[in-house]
């Protein structure tokens, strides 16, 4: 948007219109060149550390040898279409995808709800939400040793209560059909907190004369909340709905420390498919089309959602 | 590659050619170490490398962690890609094949030979066990440093209580299965005590499969090539089908997959009367069993024969020659008996070599701790633990099968043979430039 302004001054000279934009770029750049500079550390590192490293997996990911002892050569497509005939790959996904939806919908839930409940500040809901928000401050994998114990079969926490009621004991994460749900719980332990503070943030937005309006209309808190308070929170959703789709595919912390993908792929997600592609097959072609198929899909998403909250701000 | 590796050289040479002064320095090196068991021993390590130092002025060697047996690998890996490899580190016995195979390792045979003893008899101080993971080709590649083996371990009250003789352990699978029985205890269809555990997590997994397979008569791998498993076999098959009637038919092992800490916990808590867990495991049972409890070998079903475990020093490729030396001296220094005793006391792992057992010191430990002693005698039917080409995905195929075994998903038979094909597949490319690469 800002580079469209120096368009609408006025430009009094009769130019060719190639030399005018020369001109005007080479002014634009005169005028930003202090702003590059400053910029110019945090670039260098972002070239080295994030755009090198990315550039160096495409590159990677165009290379392959056909047994152990034959020099790497290049391939082009052959890794990607490998990754995508490997059935463990299109599990991963297809594992991704239901832990996505099954943690974030939840999560987001449950979230809302929280918010809801302690949009009000006082000397309760301030503990509250610090209890709320307490699983947002322990690491991932500290969490995951705790779980770790609660889901012990026949030892553990959660059999300890529960093994009372039932008659034969769920091995929580040795079990294929459960164990995908077992570590979907912890995601949604955790994040619902730290969603709820974006939520928090959105009802200290909604308009305070809007709501005591619908008030005097006689609307009751139901009306309110479908058709105030939920739409004026639209765009904290679809925020939280990407932060949240893109934990699903980054934190595989407890995917690591719990059940290493087991049993039987069960567990199985792409970024831990990855590793098993770069560290145990020692794959560093496959592990990097891989790695490449995720970042495009990460970056469609992005790109969509970022698009969707601009043209939702600048409507009506 | 190779004009990098001659540059590296040259330029090497140009430095010792123009500061003379710097050889006269200690030579500074790196040991990778994991630890695989708990954080005692970081500590143990730190003393062990201080006695190095102060006993060997001209080196500086400096230990430093690196996580399980899998993060020092990949660690170690990225170390060398980096072109700074370690000297020495502290690898997981059956990623040497694997790692041989990519050219990551150095051949130890010319610093035993610039020693003045021969292969044999350097090799000859360690259990015949361990041999078979230290040896590729005919060359040694690794020097065995902790080791285990897997183990029955008994709770001796229990057993007592359920009539039976804990001194007379059970022998057989026929006698196991019939003590599991005895130990289990019901409430109506609930099981409030379960009769034994095994261990099934990817590592462990394979290792127990490996076991009982040997138990029954057969072996996991070609121990002579790395490119052949032997999954669908009767004698694994007869071992799966085993495990499988211990949670479907006897009802007497819970079902489904439970990781090593989990049968532990299981064990120590009076929730499972008998486990087959590592030696590794022995000094957490002693400290934590509030009960009387009883190691034994593993019961046989047509023999006696274990796989090991453990870690064993290497030296990856593409060293300056003094930091070799630097590294095989403290590689020959931290396996001598008294230091690998000491090491095998602070652990719980048995010392690999031999006359680590006729020092004072361990005679006394023996003495206090009998249960130790099981693990060495067990060793006497220990056989190398399965390493091949890919080792860790080639194990994956078989502990996925297993797993769905275990949770009653597959049949014994179709999972062996799906594991069998899936391996075959991930070994092939090693195969056609070995085996299948014809004149």
């Amino acid at each position: 948007m800002s580079l469209a302004e120096p368009a609408a001054l006025p430009v009094a000279t009769s130019a060719p219109p190639r030399l005018h934009a020369l001109r005007r770029f080479a002014t634009g750049f005169k005028a930003s060149l202090p702003a590059y500079l400053l910029l110019l550390p945090s670039l260098v590192f972002l070239a080295l550390f994030t755009y090198g490293a990315m550039g160096r997996v495409f590159v990677d990911a165009l290379y392959q040898r056909t047994t152990p002892k034959a020099p790497v050569r290049f391939v082009g497509l052959d890794n990607i279409t490998a990754v995508l005939a490997d059935p463990s790959f299109t599990g991963a996904v297809v594992n991704n995808l239901i832990y996505a939806v099954g943690t974030a919908i939840p999560s987001i839930a449950l979230a809302l709800l929280f918010a809801l409940a302690l949009s009000r500040t006082n000397a309760v809901t301030s503990a509250l939400r610090a209890a709320l928000f307490l699983p947002v401050l322990i690491p991932m994998v500290a969490a995951s040793a705790l779980f770790l114990f609660i889901f012990l079969p026949n030892v553990g926490l959660l059999d300890y209560y529960i093994g009372r009621l039932l008659p034969v004991l769920p091995n929580w994460l040795g079990d294929p059909d459960i164990a995908l749900y077992a570590i979907m719980v912890i995601t949604i332990w955790k994040n619902a907190g730290y969603y709820m503070l974006f939520f928090l943030a959105g009802l200290q937005a909604v308009p305070e004369d809007v709501m005591e309006a619908a008030h005097l209309d006689g609307a009751g808190p139901f009306m309110r909340l479908r058709y105030i308070i939920l739409p004026e929170l639209r765009p904290t959703f679809l925020f939280v709905t990407v932060i949240a789709t893109l934990n699903a595919v980054t934190q595989v912390d407890h995917v690591f420390v719990m059940t290493k993908g087991g049993p039987s792929n069960a567990t199985n997600l792409v970024l831990f498919y990855i590793y098993e592609q770069a560290v145990e097959h020692y794959d560093i072609g496959k592990a990097s089309a891989a790695t490449l198929l995720t970042l495009a899909a990460l970056m469609a998403l992005t790109a969509l959602s970022f698009r969707t909250l601009a043209n939702r701000d600048g409507g009506p | 590659m190779l004009f990098s590796r001659r540059l590296m050289l040259g330029l090497a040479m140009a430095g010792a050619l123009a500061f003379p002064a710097m050889a006269e320095g200690p030579t500074e090196i790196d040991l990778f170490f994991p630890v695989p068991v708990d954080g005692k021993l970081a500590r143990d390590m730190g003393t062990l490398i201080k006695e190095f130092n102060e006993t060997h002025p001209d080196i500086k060697a400096t230990a430093v962690y690196t996580g399980s047996y899998d993060d020092t690998l990949i660690k170690t890996r990225a170390a060398i890609k980096a072109g700074k490899p370690p000297a020495a580190v502290i690898m997981s016995a059956n990623f040497l094949l694997d790692m041989q195979i990519e050219n990551e390792l150095t051949n130890l045979d010319s610093l035993i030979a610039a020693d003045g003893t021969t292969k044999e008899q350097f090799l000859g101080q360690f259990f015949p066990a361990l041999q078979g993971n230290a040896v590729i080709n005919r060359s040694v590649y690794g020097v065995p440093f902790h080791n285990s083996t897997p183990l029955l371990y008994i709770n001796a009250d229990q057993a007592k209580e359920a009539g039976l003789d804990p001194n007379k352990p059970p022998q057989t699978w026929a006698e196991l299965t019939d003590w599991a029985k005895k130990l289990t205890k019901r409430e109506g269809d609930k099981v409030t005590r379960w009769g034994i555990a095994i261990p099934c997590a990817y590592d462990y997994c394979g290792w127990m499969m490996e076991t009982l397979t040997m138990t029954n008569g057969g072996r996991y791998y070609n121990e002579e090539f790395g490119g052949e498993v032997y999954y669908d076999t009767p004698s694994m098959l007869g071992a799966l089908t085993w495990w499988n009637d211990l949670i479907a038919k006897h009802k007497v092992h819970a079902p489904g997959a439970t990781p090593g800490p989990a049968v532990s916990t299981s064990f120590i808590s009076g929730n499972a009367a008998m486990m087959m867990l590592s030696t590794g495991s022995l000094t957490y049972v002693r400290d934590n069993a509030k009960f009387n409890y009883k190691v034994a070998f593993i019961p046989r079903n047509v023999r006696n024969a274990v796989p090991i475990g453990g870690a064993s020093l290497i030296i990856p490729a593409g060293l300056e020659a003094d930091k070799q030396k630097a590294a095989w001296t403290l590689i020959k220094w931290m396996t001598s008996p008294e230091k690998s005793a000491w090491w095998s006391r602070a652990t719980g792992y048995f010392a690999p070599n031999m006359a680590a057992y006729k020092t004072p010191d361990m005679v006394d430990f023996l003495g206090k701790n009998p249960d130790a002693k099981t693990a060495v005698e067990q060793l006497d039917v220990a056989k190398p633990w399965f390493a091949t080409y890919k080792t860790v995905p080639v194990r994956k195929t078989l502990e996925d099968e297993v797993m769905l075994v275990l949770n009653g998903k597959k049949q014994p038979k179709e999972a062996l043979a799906a594991a069998q094909k899936a391996a075959d597949e991930l070994l092939k490319p090693y195969n056609a430039e070995t085996s299948l690469k014809l004149p």
